[in-house]
């Protein structure tokens, strides 16, 4: 074949492609609107977008969410991960610049109860270009079934204003003017009353959340740990003080005292694992702007911390626990 | 209604249409399904396609090593000469020296340029023409003057590519070129096919007791088919065939006509041609006209090939460029023909005695060509070393002689017996350096007597074809004595006038051991200063 064909092809080839490669699919501008039309389309489901900060939130409201044993029914997990594939799929395909999305489904007969997904969109495409593992891709996601905090601190309000003998007419606009405000925490997330209680998720935030998550999890599966306690509770959060960065996690175990183990030993191991996952967790991020991770252990109430520098030591088994936390 | 243009394009090129058209079909398809993806699957798919296509071509590349490698037998076969045609660009008045076969090819271009005009007429209508004659004629640029007179596709191929280690494959590649040929008359209105080296197919078919035929039979066989079958079809296509071995050596299938039915024996140029041919190639270069006598050089130039001339030309540029000289002058080409000639030197050392031995051996051969010969001349006398001699003397001829006098073929025993005769004069003794002369002078003398009815003793005939068997010990005792005698004769005549013309000799030996080497005019002029000159004309 002659040079000139050659030329002719690879620059067709070229151009087919850089044509085709150029403008996203869902632009900016008709994001929300994407999500409900792919979503109503695709999957005949009907949901609504609300986007706050970097962060979109769909709410996806089922009739069979869980069944008689609280269980989530399987219908309910097939949409549910519709929904998920479709807001990822137009995150990934749009200009518009969104670092998490949330999926909050809700039972039309019980609306208290809620299930929470929390995503970060960076994870989705790290996951369809092979970076991280599927397992990984799985426990980097936050899911949470709870009652709806909003729905309970209104219930509660009410109560007081019913008690009060307040009209109907002003417990509305009292609520809608005190108590109806963006949640402080990711526990707070939900959906209650046609409206959306999403934050603008910051990434340390989540991180915490993640990693809190995960230590839960890590207990159960890792045979080591799982044969000397579980963890009951596991809350994590990111807190900024006197400009000092600092991951806190709370945790409260419950030792299988058959191992006859000591308290303390315990919790140590439970430190332990709080910095062994914490470090994996921010090192799989390439997260750095913190200072230094803080263990709480309400089993014993002690309290340790270790630096930045000092936690990377630990995860490249340079350093011992004993020689880096500080009390 | 489609052209015929156009047509003959699709008969020709239908898989580089269809290829081309999947291609584009294949692009389409790829846009019309890139664009049905998401943005961020189109740029996973861009992004992975660089290493895809690399991956593809390394497959590919391995794919076609291996294939070649185990079944074709190494990567050469792949650039193996395809069949193309190809435009040339020799015009008619660019073939120079060849007059006689240029009237006979013309009817050739006519026959493409108005073949029914030449039918209308009751002209013959030529399927084959089949060139004869040495290397270096001009066959292939006459073919190729034909091509651009007639206007039509020219395509060249050579025997040999015919000629494969599998049957059938020469066979088919005679098929392939056919059928192209045909494609392009339809389109063109005709079509050449040049044969160049035709006697690599053409040679007698040979065969076996085995039942089995050569490869080369069966590629001539389908020769042959063809060309029958360019008949049957009336298409306007022509074979031109060329070859420098003998016609006789060719298939007799072949020479009937309606295959070659036309022969043109292309030989070397006349001298009237040289002179053209010179003059042509001179033209071309810088040269100094007072210096350079064409007419003289052509002279000199006897029995040399278009070709040959050519090479002289190029070479005495390139000679008189290394002189660093703005044109050519006659010692550049008298230098360039020595060259072409004898070969390039070899300085031996030689001891003086040798040295001495070697130019009375060669002033010897020199005094006898020079007064004694009737049709040649000496060109250059050197006692330099070349292609394993340690001396020569090189011999012209006059003119063109196609057969041998006796008195020619005698002159040239004493031309030969002189070296022998020279080193016996001078030394008492000779040397082992007679060897090849005596060769060549006992052959020539044999022929004479046995061969050329050329003796005394009234036996004329060819005895050579006799079984010696069958010949009586008398008659081969007479036809020896016979050779004999002229041997002798030629001896004695040769010791005559070298003993005569002692002091010449010593004189050429003289000059010879100084100078190394003597020209021509250098030897002419010696001869006139004692009052001798050449029984033939001057150049």
């Amino acid at each position: 074949m002659k040079i000139k064909t050659l030329v002719f092809l690879a620059l067709s080839v070229c151009a087919v492609f850089i044509l085709s490669g150029c403008a996203p699919t869902y632009p900016k501008g008709s994001f929300k609107d994407s999500i409900i039309k792919v979503c109503k389309r695709e999957y005949k489901l009907d949901v609504k977008v609300g986007l706050i900060g970097k962060t979109a939130a769909v709410y996806l409201p089922l009739s069979d969410l869980i069944d008689f044993t609280f269980a989530i029914t399987t219908s309910a997990s097939e949409k549910i991960n519709d929904v998920i594939l479709t807001s990822s799929r137009v995150a990934l395909s749009s200009d518009a610049d969104y670092d998490f999305f949330v999926v909050i489904a809700h039972d039309t007969r019980i609306p208290e109860i809620q299930l929470v997904i929390v995503k970060s969109v960076l994870d989705v495409k790290r996951f369809l270009l092979n970076d991280i593992s599927r397992g990984e891709y799985a426990k980097r996601m936050l899911i949470d079934i709870r009652l709806s905090p909003q729905a309970q601190k209104e219930r509660s309000i009410k109560e007081v204003f019913e008690k009060m003998g307040l009209d109907k007419k002003w417990q509305e606009q009292v609520m809608n003017d005190f108590f109806r405000s963006e949640p402080a925490a990711l526990g707070d997330i939900g959906y209650w009353s046609g409206r959306f209680y999403v934050k603008d998720i910051p990434l340390p935030e989540f991180l915490a959340e993640q990693i809190a998550s995960r230590v839960k999890i890590e207990a159960r599966e890792d045979k080591k740990y799982a044969e000397q306690f579980t963890i009951k509770t596991s809350k994590g959060t990111f807190v900024t003080k006197g400009g000092k960065r600092t991951f806190v996690f709370e945790t409260l175990s419950d030792p299988k005292w058959f191992k006859d183990l000591e308290t303390n030993e315990i919790s140590t191991r439970v430190t332990e694992l709080v910095f062994k996952v914490a470090s994996h967790v921010l090192r799989g991020y390439r997260f750095s702007d913190f200072d230094d991770v803080e263990v709480i252990d309400q089993l014993n109430g002690s309290s340790v911390r270790v630096v930045r520098d000092d936690l990377e030591r630990f995860r490249a088994k340079k350093a011992k626990l004993e020689d880096i936390i500080r009390r | 209604m489609i052209p015929r243009k156009w047509k003959m394009y699709w008969k020709m090129y239908w898989p580089r249409i269809v290829i081309t058209l999947v291609i584009i079909l294949m692009l389409v398809l790829a846009y019309v399904g890139l664009m049905s993806l998401e943005s961020f699957y189109r740029n996973i798919t861009l992004a992975t396609m660089p290493i895809n296509l690399i991956m593809v071509a390394l497959n590919a590349t391995i794919f076609v090593f291996m294939y070649t490698m185990f079944m074709q037998g190494g990567l050469a076969k792949v650039s193996k000469s395809k069949i193309r045609g190809e435009l040339v660009n020799v015009k008619w008045d660019d073939v120079i020296g060849m007059e006689e076969a240029k009237r006979e090819a013309w009817e050739i271009v006519q026959l493409m340029k108005d073949r029914a005009k030449v039918k209308q007429i009751g002209g013959k209508i030529l399927r084959g023409m089949l060139m004869l004659g040495p290397p270096g004629c001009g066959k292939t640029y006459l073919a190729k003057a034909i091509a651009t007179e007639s206007g039509v596709p020219f395509l060249s191929m050579s025997g040999s590519e015919f000629v494969e280690i599998f049957v059938g494959v020469g066979a088919s590649r005679v098929r392939r070129l056919f059928t192209k040929a045909r494609e392009l008359a339809y389109g063109h209105g005709g079509c050449i096919i040049f044969i160049d080296e035709l006697d690599a197919i053409a040679r007698k078919r040979v065969f076996s007791v085995f039942g089995g035929t050569e490869e080369t039979n069966s590629t001539q066989n389908q020769l042959l088919a063809m060309m029958d079958g360019l008949s049957e079809k009336d298409e306007n296509v022509v074979v031109i065939g060329a070859t420098n071995a003998g016609e006789d050596t060719l298939d007799r299938a072949l020479l009937r006509p309606g295959r070659f039915d036309r022969k043109l024996f292309i030989d070397r140029p006349n001298l009237e041609e040289r002179e053209k041919i010179f003059e042509y190639y001179f033209s071309k270069v810088k040269y100094d006209k007072s210096s350079v006598d064409i007419k003289r050089i052509s002279r000199k130039a006897v029995f040399k090939t278009p070709a040959e001339i050519e090479n002289i030309v190029k070479e005495s540029a390139l000679i008189a460029a290394r002189d660093k000289k703005d044109a050519v002058e006659y010692k550049h080409v008298s230098e360039a023909i020595e060259r072409i000639e004898m070969g390039l030197k070899q300085r031996r050392h030689m001891t003086p005695h040798e040295k001495e031995m070697t130019a009375y051996h060669e002033s010897g051969h020199l005094m006898v060509l020079y007064l004694l010969h009737p049709t040649k001349d000496v060109f250059k006398a050197s006692i330099i070393g070349r292609k394993g001699a340690l001396g020569v003397v090189h011999e012209n001829p006059r003119e063109e002689t196609f057969t041998h006098s006796r008195e020619v073929l005698m002159a040239d025993i004493k031309v030969t017996l002189a070296g022998f005769v020279a080193e016996n004069l001078k030394f008492k003794t000779t040397s082992d350096g007679v060897s090849s002369d005596f060769n060549m002078a006992m052959k020539i003398a044999h022929n004479m007597v046995w061969a050329w009815g050329m003796n005394d003793a009234g036996f004329i005939g060819d005895y050579t074809i006799i079984p010696e068997s069958q010949l009586s010990e008398k008659v081969k005792e007479t036809l020896n004595d016979e050779t004999y005698k002229i041997f002798r004769t030629c001896l004695k005549d040769v010791e005559d006038i070298l003993t005569k013309e002692r002091e010449i000799m010593d004189r050429f030996v003289k000059e010879l051991m100084e100078r190394e080497e003597l020209d021509y005019d250098e030897i002419d002029a010696i001869f006139k200063e004692y009052g001798k000159s050449s029984p033939k004309p001057s150049f």
